[in-house]
């Protein structure tokens, strides 16, 4: 089942959560939202579970508007951050929940339960756990439970809050690959909630960064990572270097550094930022004929297939990361304290925001 | 109970007795609060029970045959049993809408159910008798159509409902706050009506506050003195609950029947006791099974 976000606003007193969100999410698709705390990620979740109401827009599920239906009516499943489950029942009665609540005229018989029942708990790998409390559980138990329990109403969306926000970070890497495969299984259209790009990356189809109630961009893993579309996708994807310089001429200038920028970027003349990845910077002995950023060696760790060190700028202090491959490491030979000259392969270049 | 004591410090492990106080402390600290207890709990109710039986378990029994005890018994009887689902009523109501709902003026809801313990009960029947009293607001328009509250049972009723209405309040807020809405939430996205919602989800996880609850508003609605005696008239065999009874019994001198109804009522104090630690026993017994 397709979603679709139109024109949605939502204003808490005078607090604006959401700007005028738009978002399409395709049939079978798993969706991030990714974002800092506070940027309205889970807002925008919670409105399309109908906990909440948007102030204005609609919400379409399969291109049939639900913004006013009850929040029981929409056929979605709903994971919850903290797992919410019902602590006094069992784990066999939390996962039947949502069947043994239907009307008289569409609830199953009690030996169909029965049966659904104990085919989830099998899809959840908790067959043993069924007459357990959640409170016997582990985090990890329980989020599988919670998941059970959202998809015994067989919903057309499934929904999840953080799902392994409040699991230790083993745990949390099988599970991450463990709802990929369900979801590859099952197919159900799914939205997840997560302040880690990490997680956004490696489990979604598609990521949507959020910051303060905007979506900043829209587009698959490689595309978010590879091409930010604004220096906070950039920042927020993690382990970037920032470099303040100037434009002039279609010309960057960085220190002692000056590149061409690609043709038509149409960034006006004036104080500019460049970000560049640190597997994205060469390393010299020489500055060579384009020039390039000064910097001092500092703290190096040769380790794994990568070396990584961190480099002080010469002229104004500022940090820069590299990381280089073992072999050209090796020509290098740089150690601490050493000159050496830094150039980015590619700097991707943002006017300076107004501030 | 000294020998009590010293078996749990030898129990204990080496750490305890570096931080716990000197034996002699808590030994001195155990006998105060004993002799407080007994002084001021234990000997009055003593006291009581020896009263009422001091001429024999006939005359005792008899007390309770007398029209007029008979009266005051049920009256007290008809008071509770109305307060008390109103109680209920009201202190799920008011825990629901201040834990799970942000509303303008909670703060002011939450001060305002605290009332009937911050104010005298002699107070809280005074505002009766003066809005429905002859000479009150409300009198002159009550008295022309004939609906009598003060000096009758609707007032005694009123009365009683005014001074306990914080009891299932006061017990559920805290824990439903504590709790949160996300089961409720999860239970309404599975499709569950808030009917179903509020039986099958928030009952269970309140009930144990929710018993207590009721039991303190119960002992407190049978042994109101101060609100109800202001509305009351004191009208013998209509208008007197057990406790106006035993003071009326008492002006008296009539000791024994006195003594007598006062038993009754410590016995329910007794029950009521009892009730609480069950609640409580058996509700840390549940969330004890419920743990690794």
């Amino acid at each position: 089942m397709s979603i679709d976000v139109r024109n949605v606003t939502k204003t808490f007193r005078t607090f604006t959560a959401l700007h005028e969100i738009n978002l399409h999410v395709n049939t079978g698709e798993l969706i991030a939202l990714l974002g800092p705390s506070g940027c309205g990620k889970t807002t925008l979740l919670r409105i399309l579970a109908g906990l909440e109401g948007p102030t204005t827009g609609a919400i379409l599920l399969n291109d049939q508007e639900v913004t006013d239906r009850h929040i029981g009516e929409r056929g979605v499943g709903f994971v919850f951050q903290h797992y919410a489950l019902f602590r006094h029942m069992t784990v066999f009665e939390n996962i039947a929940f949502g069947l043994r609540v239907r009307p008289r005229s569409t609830r199953p018989t009690n030996e169909t339960i029965d049966e659904k029942v104990r085919e989830l708990l099998k899809l959840v790998q908790l067959e043993w756990l069924g007459d357990r409390y959640p409170r016997q559980l582990s985090g990890g138990q329980r989020q599988r439970v919670a998941l059970a329990r959202a998809l015994a109403v067989e919903p057309t969306v499934l929904l999840l809050d953080e799902p392994f926000g409040a699991l230790d970070a083993k745990v949390r890497k099988e599970l991450r690959r463990w709802l990929r495969r369900l979801h590859t299984d099952l197919h159900v259209t799914s939205v997840f909630v997560t302040h880690d790009q990490d997680e956004a990356l490696e489990v979604a189809d598609r990521v949507v960064v959020m910051n303060k109630g905007r979506i900043e961009q829209i587009g698959t893993p490689e595309e978010v990572y590879e091409h930010p579309a604004s220096p906070f996708v950039y920042d927020f994807l993690g382990g970037v270097n920032l470099f303040h310089g100037r434009v002039h001429e279609g010309r960057v200038q960085v220190g002692d550094l000056n590149l061409a920028l690609r043709e038509q970027s149409g960034i006006p003349d004036g104080p500019a930022i460049g970000y560049v990845r640190p597997h994205e910077i060469d390393l010299h002995r020489h500055p060579g004929e384009e020039g390039a950023i000064e910097a001092l060696v500092g703290r190096i760790q040769p380790v794994g297939a990568v070396a990584r060190l961190e480099m002080v700028r010469t002229d104004n202090g500022e940090l820069i990361e590299g990381e280089v491959s073992q072999q050209q490491w090796r020509e290098l030979a740089l150690s601490t304290g050493e000159r050496v000259y830094v150039r980015p392969k590619s700097l991707r270049v943002f006017p300076e925001p107004v501030e | 109970m000294t020998t009590g004591v010293l078996s749990l410090d030898k129990g204990t492990s080496r750490i305890a007795s570096t931080v716990a106080e000197p034996v002699l402390v808590r030994l001195a600290l155990i006998l105060v609060s004993l002799t407080f207890l007994g002084l001021f709990l234990f000997v009055p109710l003593a006291a009581i029970l020896f009263e009422a039986l001091k001429h024999g378990l006939g005359t005792y029994l008899a007390s309770f045959q007398e029209p007029d005890a008979i009266a005051a018994i049920q009256l007290t009887l008809l008071a509770t049993a109305i307060a008390l689902p109103l109680n209920v009523v009201f202190g799920l109501s008011a825990a629901w809408a201040i834990a799970k709902f942000e509303f303008w003026g909670k703060q002011v809801l939450i001060t305002l159910i605290d009332l009937p313990f911050s104010v005298s009960p002699v107070v809280a029947g005074l505002i009766y008798v003066l809005l429905f009293g002859l000479q009150g607001a409300l009198g002159p328009w009550l008295a022309a159509h004939d609906i009598k509250i003060i000096f009758a049972v609707p007032g005694i009723v009123l009365a009683t409902i005014f001074v306990t209405f914080p009891f299932v309040a006061r017990e559920l807020i805290p824990h439903m706050q504590a709790q949160g809405k996300d089961e409720e939430e999860a239970a309404l996205v599975l499709g569950a009506t808030g009917w179903q919602t509020f039986r099958r989800v928030t009952l269970p996880s309140i009930k144990w506050s929710l018993l207590y609850g009721v039991i303190l508003c119960n002992a407190r609605a049978m042994g109101e003195f101060g609100a109800v005696s202001v509305v009351s008239g004191h009208i013998r065999g209509e208008t007197n609950t057990m406790p106006l009874h035993v003071e009326i019994l008492y002006n008296e001198y009539n000791y024994v029947a006195a003594f007598a109804v006062a038993s009754l009522l410590a016995l329910l104090s007794l029950v009521t006791l009892a009730a609480k630690s069950l609640v409580e026993w058996t509700s840390s017994v549940e969330q004890k099974e419920n743990r690794p």
